[in-house]
């Protein structure tokens, strides 16, 4: 068992897909730390990413929160150096007398005026980016000295302007709001709402897979060992369903029961009982190629009741396809729920969201067609990320238990 | 004597493996066949015989590596020609190749007849369909294939007619030098026979120009081949004329080979090279002495620190055998055994 | 020749059987749940109907079009002898539309979207299974994870990021439909084709780019494969070029993957119809999306039905065609 394990570690895509995996299931507990229920409304609709101070209360407590940081001269924010650089460059490249700026660089007022009608970004002149780059840095800084334009907090009586050339130290403000991920078409925190969702449909997802393999495994269990009638019916069956497109199955279903009647739990049921037929197959082509080994003989000579064979002289020799197709099946039950999510056929529910409600919102409210690339652009990555980590582990261990696919 | 069609001086070659580990497989083997004639190589799996056959083809192939030593095909050296041109104007035309693993060694999926067209266009590009087709016709009713079998796929053709028709496919250019792997080591016994007709007779017709054939079980060899030779750890240990090989083996190892052989009815029966007790040694790290030494009862100290040389004789020097005692001895050796043992 | 031909027979009549059960089961599953969903379905429908009178005459018409108020078995006959008039039903959001205008309207275009689509992504990924497999270094280690980890992006995931970044903010894609608003309905003129072939790229390039990865892993273990077989080696001792051996080694390991190509069908379907809707592309996919969200039931079902149908027969096709191209296969069959 060590071995085993050990071997499995050894794995490359194994260790990737598994380190991927932890990740998300880490990412699964935020909302236990985040200051926001998951279904809690934050704002009002969608919110960039971004850090959002509520006004309100920040005025409340203005006296300590917000400092102003008036414009002292130009001594005040340029170096002495700094503006020789500057006056340098009017000289050089602006073409100006050196005793004009001479003159001018007594006076505030004149030289910003002089360095605005003469310097300019796209003025084209011969230097090194890093000299042009420096000028450009002193430009900004002297348009927003010089800007007019000013910022209104807050509203009514209470609105108070900060001006362009004053600032508000944000740290010192109470009531900022970091939203990593913004907010979505509700106004939820994308990024606890998204966390939980990773959590709900995490537990989807082994619920409908744990479901499909039980019924694979017993369907393949019966169907390779007993052979003869049960077999050829149950593989009829088999392949009638891996024909079918499960996706058809899955949506008369999912249709027919009420939106009421639509629990997460339901809707795993629903996913774990169209999705067996292919873990059914390689259960039965696995079950057969055992079912006339030595020791399976042995059994049967000696007796044994056909579960007890089935359970001591057959499962352990399957356990390990069992396990992949369990990891594949848990991958594909959470597409499962995206895909009935997105057709509207996800599960009913107003204390959780899925993965695929949240996707589901987010093309209803369209978020894609607005730009509103945070609503989704994290959920549909986050679908990708589990997807892929259970395709890697399962590759990994295929690696590990078939050694002749090693290359 | 006739012309030496192959000739093979004091060749090296190695393996490489995955981890890095270098395998002497074919460790200073020489040899020549006449023209028309065939030569037997037997030997323990493992000794070396299959990777003797691949590295005389004169083109490597990793993980296989060519270290030292000459392949001469009728008086032109293959073994420092750009390994390119070896692979377009030698193999398949003037050195042939018989795998060891016939059954799967057409395409499946592709018609005998596109087949021969690709071999034989490598060697002379500008032959047309319809020439190729009456060559390949020609040589398949020939050997007793018929020419229906040319629009076949491999798929659709038996075991023993997918391993003749691999035989008329590798000779199909006539090539001066066949060398065939084990052909009929996984053929049931009336096919074995059937192979070794067809190859007996090619080299009749003179579709071959000689022939090296491999095996692990010696009784084929007698009937078949004109010379044997006895490999062991990748060395020749012996060689001579298959008579004297069968009647007069020398060397110990061919004792135990050959000793049930005598009575040639009773050859067939009980023949198994494992029957020497021990196992040969690891190719990674060959013995110093003699390689046979770890399991040779007449071994003393000296063999295990002296690597015997070959040792030649006979008119042309046609026989050879690799051991530290001399001819007198192995001889009286050999008798006391064979007496010893009709005596119990 | 007739241990093939009686195989094909027996693989085609088990193909009917499996129809039949699944126009059944079309039929059957929404009518075994609990409280005859059904009638709760007919009687809440109508959602895109506000006059009472007419709302009720389509109800009407359907249960007598259909026999709702006979026994199960019976409504089951009527129903498939409805569908042999190619009767499907009236739809009860697009009154008075029949639901057989409204598969005929749409199924072109899903078709003419999901079978180029599903061959180019094949036949991309089998190139790039076959290069990964060849080459192996950069392509196994970073162009082909890439590509697995697309293809395990859902098809409307993928398309939603699609919208916004190539669409919405490039600009470079019309955002959505299967051609230009400027047109009411399709026409013949060549401003139109070019409008819809337009509007043709985001969809389908999205669902090629979500298959190649999947088709990909199995052409690169199949290749490499048969790059040791016996008769590679064999080739090669015959003096053949490399170049020329790797081309019966594809051949050989591209010929099974046309099963890989029927099995994605089944599993991309899915997806792929959804993220039809994402770009309200006039396929299927989008008339299966506002049926749900209109509880249309008579075009669910014709939706669903005409997805069985269309994977039905692809599988035949793609069965039937493995058959002919790989000899092997032709000999297996002849054999047993």
């Amino acid at each position: 068992m060590k071995q085993i394990l050990r071997n499995i570690f050894h794995s490359p895509r194994f260790v990737v897909g598994f380190v991927i995996f932890c990740i998300v299931l880490l990412l699964s507990f935020y909302p236990m730390v985040s200051i926001f229920t998951p279904m809690e409304i934050v704002g009002s609709g969608f919110h960039a990413p971004g850090t959002y101070v509520n006004i309100k209360s920040t005025i409340q407590s203005r006296s300590e929160e917000l400092k102003y940081v008036g414009a002292a001269g130009l001594s005040n924010q340029f170096t002495a150096e700094e503006l020789g650089k500057m006056q340098e460059w009017l000289v050089k490249y602006g073409g100006i007398d050196q005793a004009v700026v001479d003159e001018a660089a007594e006076n505030d007022n004149a030289f910003l005026e002089l360095w605005l009608s003469t310097y300019s970004d796209d003025v084209q002149y011969k230097a090194t980016q890093a000299y042009k780059r420096e000028m450009q840095k002193y430009n900004k800084q002297i348009l927003r000295i010089t800007a007019t334009d000013s910022l209104e907090i807050g509203e009514g009586d209470s609105t108070i302007t900060v001006k362009s050339n004053q600032f508000v130290n944000v740290k010192n403000i109470s009531n900022r709001v970091t939203l990593p991920l913004g907010t979505d078409n509700f106004g939820a925190d994308v990024l606890t709402k998204l966390t939980s969702a990773i959590g709900v449909s995490l537990k989807m997802g082994v619920m409908a897979g744990a479901i499909a393999t039980a019924i694979g495994l017993t369907i393949g269990l019966l169907a390779g060992f007993l052979g003869g009638w049960v077999d050829n019916t149950l593989t009829f069956f088999t392949n009638l369903f891996t024909v079918i497109p499960s996706f058809v199955i899955l949506v008369l279903i999912a249709n027919s029961i009420s939106q009421a009647g639509r629990s997460p739990a339901m809707v795993s049921l629903i996913i774990g009982i169209t999705a067996w037929p292919w873990t059914a197959r390689s259960v039965r082509s696995q079950v057969i190629s055992l079912r006339n080994r030595d020791h399976v003989n042995l059994s049967k000579l000696s007796g044994h009741s056909t579960a007890r064979i089935i359970v001591q002289d057959v499962l352990p020799y399957i356990l390990s396809y069992v396990i992949m197709a369990l990891i594949l099946q848990i991958g594909s039950g959470i597409l499962g729920e995206a895909q009935l999510s997105m057709l509207g056929l996800g599960p009913s529910t107003t204390t959780t969201a899925t993965l695929g409600l949240m996707m589901n919102w987010a093309n209803t409210f369209s978020a894609a067609q607005n730009g509103q690339w945070w609503a989704f652009v994290p959920v549909v990555l986050a679908i990708t990320l589990i997807s892929y980590s259970m395709n890697l582990m399962n590759t990994g261990l295929d690696q590990v238990f078939n050694p002749q696919l090693r290359d | 004597m006739g012309k030496a069609m192959l000739e093979v001086k004091n060749l090296r070659t190695k393996y490489v493996t995955r981890l890095g580990e270098d395998v002497y497989s074919v460790d200073g083997v020489s040899l020549k066949i006449e023209e028309g004639r065939s030569l037997g190589v037997a030997g323990e799996s493992g000794c070396g015989k299959s990777t003797l056959a691949l590295s005389m083809m004169g083109y490597y192939f990793p993980p296989l590596h060519y270290i030292s030593g000459d392949i001469i095909i009728d008086g032109q050296n293959i073994s420092g020609m750009d390994p390119d041109k070896v692979r377009t104007s030698v193999l398949g035309k003037e050195i042939a190749y018989i795998p060891q693993a016939a059954m799967n060694a057409l395409n499946p999926t592709m018609k005998i007849i596109r087949f021969l067209e690709d071999v034989i266009r490598v060697h002379e590009p500008k032959a047309t369909k319809a020439e190729i087709r009456e060559r390949a016709e020609e040589r398949f009713v020939s050997v007793g294939l018929g020419k229906e079998v040319l629009d076949r796929h491999a798929v659709e053709l038996s075991g023993g007619m997918k391993q003749r028709t691999v035989i008329a496919v590798s000779t199909i250019l006539s090539p001066k030098v066949l060398i065939a792997d084990e052909p009929s080591s996984a053929l049931d016994v009336t096919s074995q026979k059937l192979v070794i007709k067809m190859m007996r007779e090619m080299m009749e017709k003179g579709y071959i120009g000689s022939m090296m054939f491999i095996t692990h079980e010696l009784p084929l060899l007698y009937n078949v081949t004109d010379d044997i030779a006895v490999m062991y750890a990748g060395q020749f240990v012996e060689y001579g004329s298959a008579k004297e090989m069968v009647f007069d083996p020398l060397h110990p190892y061919s004792h135990g080979l050959m000793g049930s052989i005598l009575v040639p009815e009773e050859g067939t029966r009980g023949m198994n090279l494992t029957a020497i007790p021990g196992t040969p040694p690891n190719l990674k790290r060959p013995p110093k002495g003699c390689r046979f030494a770890e399991r040779c009862k007449y071994a003393t100290v000296e063999c295990s620190y002296v690597a015997p040389i070959e040792k030649k004789f006979g008119e042309n020097e046609t026989r050879m055998y690799r051991c530290l005692k001399d001819e007198p001895w192995l001889r009286k050796t050999y008798e006391e055994e064979q007496g010893g043992a009709s005596n119990e | 020749m007739k241990g093939f031909a009686k195989y094909y027979g027996k693989r085609l009549i088990w193909y009917l059987v499996t129809l039949v059960i699944a126009v059944f089961l079309n039929f059957m599953l929404p009518r075994l749940m609990p409280g005859d969903p059904i009638s709760q379905l007919v009687s809440s429908a109508a959602a895109g109907v506000t006059d009472m009178n007419a709302y009720q005459k389509i109800v009407d018409q359907y249960t007598k079009e259909f026999g709702m108020d006979k026994p199960l078995i019976q409504q089951f006959f009527i129903y498939v002898g409805n569908l042999f008039k190619g009767n499907l039903g009236v739809s009860f959001a697009q009154y008075p539309k029949t639901v057989s205008a409204i598969i005929k309207e749409s199924i072109g275009w899903t078709l003419a979207l999901q079978i180029p689509a599903l061959i180019v992504g094949w036949i991309l990924g089998n190139v790039l299974g076959a290069v990964a497999a060849y080459i192996r270094k950069g392509w196994d280690k970073a162009v082909l994870p890439f590509f697995l980890f697309i293809s395990n992006t859902p098809a409307f995931g993928l398309a939603l990021v699609f919208v916004t970044y190539l669409a919405v903010k490039a600009g470079w894609f019309p955002v959505g439909r299967g051609y230009g608003s400027q047109f009411a309905s399709p026409v013949a003129s060549w401003e139109f084709v070019a409008s819809v072939l337009k509007h043709y790229q985001l969809p389908f390039w999205t669902m090629v780019l979500i298959s190649i990865g999947g088709q990909a892993i199995g052409m690169r273990s199949m290749s490499i494969y048969e790059l040791n077989t016996d008769y590679v080696k064999y080739s090669r001792f015959l003096g053949i070029k490399d170049r020329k051996i790797v081309m019966y080694v594809f051949r050989n390991a591209m010929l099974p993957q046309i099963t890989g190509l029927a099995m994605s069908l089944g599993s991309s379907v899915g997806g792929n119809l959804v993220a039809e809707s994402i770009y309200s592309y006039p396929g299927i996919g989008s008339q299966m999306l506002k049926a749900i969200s209109a509880r249309d039931y008579p075009t669910l079902s014709a939706c669903t039905l005409m997805i069985t149908i269309m994977v039905l027969i692809a599988n035949i096709v793609v069965e039937f065609l493995y058959a002919v191209v790989d000899p092997r296969i032709k000999a297996a069959q002849q054999d047993g």
